[in-house]
């Protein structure tokens, strides 16, 4: 197995590669190639023709397109993301980090609470269909998916904070209590996703032979709902669980906004209206390669987890 | 959706349908689809009659303590905003923005891009498929929204001199400054709009040139282009409106954001995204909770609509795993 999964990690690999210079190259230009820079969202009415170009200067704007492009990647390989303009030349790690931090404390409870509630939804779902209950669910579900972010951060707080006064609407940091409205507002849309996800898959599952068979044998079915279905149902959360590892550190831009949560969405707004060159760049180049890097992982659990799956080099990129 | 579904007959194989109405015959019989179906075209039809069903300029403000501000009347029936405007005949036009965003996007990326490049790939195999299939993973692994966002940021810098020339010298006039913000949301949706419809067109390529009537039509000298329109496409359209009913509120979703930061349409055009920002914050809410639920509701509304006709869809493609 090592020697197939070791291709075929480096297959995609060496297939990212490419893709990713390509998307860095093109976010780069984006950004350059824009009628506006950094000094000039930093100077605004304070604008001073001389004082610009030796800001250009020290940052290096003033080079030629590629020159600067190079530089960066030379930079990059040293593990230096540049500096960020709007934040008195802090590094970009120095920016980005604690915001990622705090937005990743976030997002950890939200999956654990859009996975803890939507499978068993989905599971039940499943179980009672034929009844109306599980369009029911599963409506019910879709509905609140429905409601946009920007409604119910505004219509959660006014309800549980003026109204009835259940929570406050500081930010105290992310172990604070207050953290709670804010998560739940963030996840319970995406419960709905991870339900249905859930319900086709028990369905699937409890259409096969094997099921068939333990419930022939005379086990009980609980027995047979619990260790027979839902425990092979449970496969393709992997890779939905997968795909929503690098959400982890991209944050909720609304909810964070909303909140005046100082997470890495807002801050990415910011560094976007700011034209913070080197965070906008970094932190693209970093929600990609936590996306691919999550994609690999999703393929070598599958082969720790189900045997019947084998990762072969042979099975192309 | 209905409560039971009783199993397909199958005794009766002289009178059953021909499968191309099979699709619409079980669409017909799920009542919420229909539903949905229905909502979806009463907003469709309110942004194409927009100028006819509204009850005032969407733009003309009435600036007077007692028209500002209003809660629903009989003369405003959404009430009015803090300009004065009519809310409900912005709400009209904004299912117009939302109707034309969402049309240009379906067409031009999910239906074009997605389709063909789809059709490619899974046609052509080999190099070409990989290379469009790991474009389209890195792309949807870039943080969707803040790249729209830089590309809209990038854009519109220049906007003001863009939208001045094309008034001046095409013959767009005074609409020059409302398409071109539009276009630019336009270009920073597209990017992403084509990869799902991609990926789905793909995999049933991938399985229907297998089956047997497309390796007859093959055999027989069928050219490319014949096999792909006459034997291919029609058994992948089902999935793939299944697919776009899904993508659907995502579409919309991403002007209604940009919309919402002011990076999206020009501020004169009415758009959820610009309604939803007016009616602010928790303390706006708390005092003229009328304007987030009258343009909230509708678009809440919207989004179930498509929700609910792409998980009935679901059910009707692929019976499989969810008739039991």
């Amino acid at each position: 197995m090592s020697q197939g999964l070791a291709g075929y990690v480096i297959r995609r690999l060496l297939w990212t590669v490419p893709v990713i210079v390509a998307i860095s190259i093109l976010v780069f230009l984006l950004l350059r190639l824009a009628p506006q820079d950094p000094i000039d969202s930093l100077l605004g009415q304070r604008y001073d023709e001389e004082i610009a170009q030796r800001l250009r200067a020290k940052y290096g704007y003033d080079r030629p397109l590629h020159i600067q492009y190079l530089k960066y990647v030379q930079n990059l390989f040293q593990g230096d993301l540049g500096v960020s303009t709007r934040h008195g030349d802090f590094s970009v790690a120095e920016v980005i980090v604690p915001k990622i931090r705090v937005s990743a404390g976030m997002n950890v409870m939200a999956m654990i609470l859009v996975f803890g509630l939507g499978i068993p939804v989905g599971v039940y779902a499943a179980l009672v269909r034929g009844s109306f209950l599980d369009p029911l669910i599963i409506g019910f579900w879709l509905l609140i998916d429905s409601i946009p972010v920007f409604v119910s951060a505004v219509v959660a707080p006014w309800l549980f904070a003026l109204q009835l006064g259940w929570v406050d609407l500081t930010y105290e940091g992310v172990l604070h209590p207050n953290i709670i409205l804010p998560v739940f507002v963030m996840s319970l849309p995406g419960v709905a996703g991870v339900a249905r996800l859930m319900r086709a898959s028990v369905i699937q599952v409890s259409n096969e032979e094997y099921v068939r068979t333990a419930r022939a044998k005379g086990l009980r079915e609980r027995t047979v709902v619990v260790s027979h279905v839902v425990r092979n149902a449970l496969l393709p959360m992997v890779t939905a669980i997968g795909l929503s590892l690098p959400g982890l550190f991209t944050g909720s831009l609304f909810v964070e906004l909303l909140f005046g949560i100082p997470g890495i969405a807002r801050e990415s707004l910011q560094a976007v209206l700011g034209f913070d060159f080197d965070v906008v760049l970094g932190l693209v180049l970093f929600g990609s390669v936590l996306f691919v890097l999550a994609n690999i992982l999703i393929d070598i659990a599958y082969g720790f987890i189900d045997p019947r799956i084998r990762i072969t080099a042979a099975r192309g990129a | 959706m209905s409560t039971v579904v009783a199993p397909l007959e199958t005794g009766d194989l002289g009178t059953r349908p021909a499968p191309r109405y099979r699709f619409l015959r079980e669409l017909v019989r799920k009542k919420i689809a229909m539903v949905a179906i229905f909502l979806i075209t009463i907003f469709y039809l309110a942004g194409i009659l927009a100028p006819w069903v509204s009850t005032s300029d969407p733009n003309y403000q009435r600036l007077t303590i007692e028209e500002r501000l209003d809660t629903p009347s009989s003369v405003h029936w959404f009430g009015t905003d803090g300009a004065g405007r009519d809310l409900y005949s912005r709400v009209v036009y904004s299912a117009r923005t939302t109707l034309i965003f969402t049309l240009v996007v379906i067409l031009t990326g999910s239906l074009v891009l997605g389709l063909s490049l789809g059709l490619l790939a899974g046609y052509r195999g080999g190099y070409v498929d990989a290379a469009i299939m790991r474009v389209g993973e890195v792309l949807s692994g870039v943080p969707t929204l803040l790249l729209m966002l830089a590309i809209s940021a990038a854009f519109r810098t220049r906007l003001n001199d863009v939208a001045f020339w094309l008034k001046d010298n095409t013959f767009l006039g005074d609409d020059a400054r409302a398409i071109v913000p539009f276009l630019i949301i336009v270009g920073a949706a597209l990017p992403f709009a084509w990869i799902g419809s991609a990926r789905i067109v793909r995999s049933q390529v991938l399985a229907i040139r297998e089956q047997e009537y497309v390796l007859a039509a093959e055999t027989i000298g069928a050219s490319t282009t014949r096999l792909l329109v006459r034997h291919v496409f029609p058994g992948v359209l089902p999935i793939f409106l299944v697919g776009i009913s899904a993508s659907m509120a995502g579409i919309a979703g991403g002007e209604i954001a940009l919309s919402y930061l002011g990076l999206g349409v020009d501020p004169s055009t009415p758009s959820f995204g610009t309604l939803l920002g007016n009616a602010g914050g928790v303390r706006t809410f708390q005092e003229y909770p009328h304007m987030l639920l009258v343009s909230g509701i509708p678009i809440i509304l919207f989004f179930f609509s498509w929700n609910l006709l792409g998980d009935a869809l679901v059910d009707i493609v692929e019976p499989r795993t969810y008739r039991r």
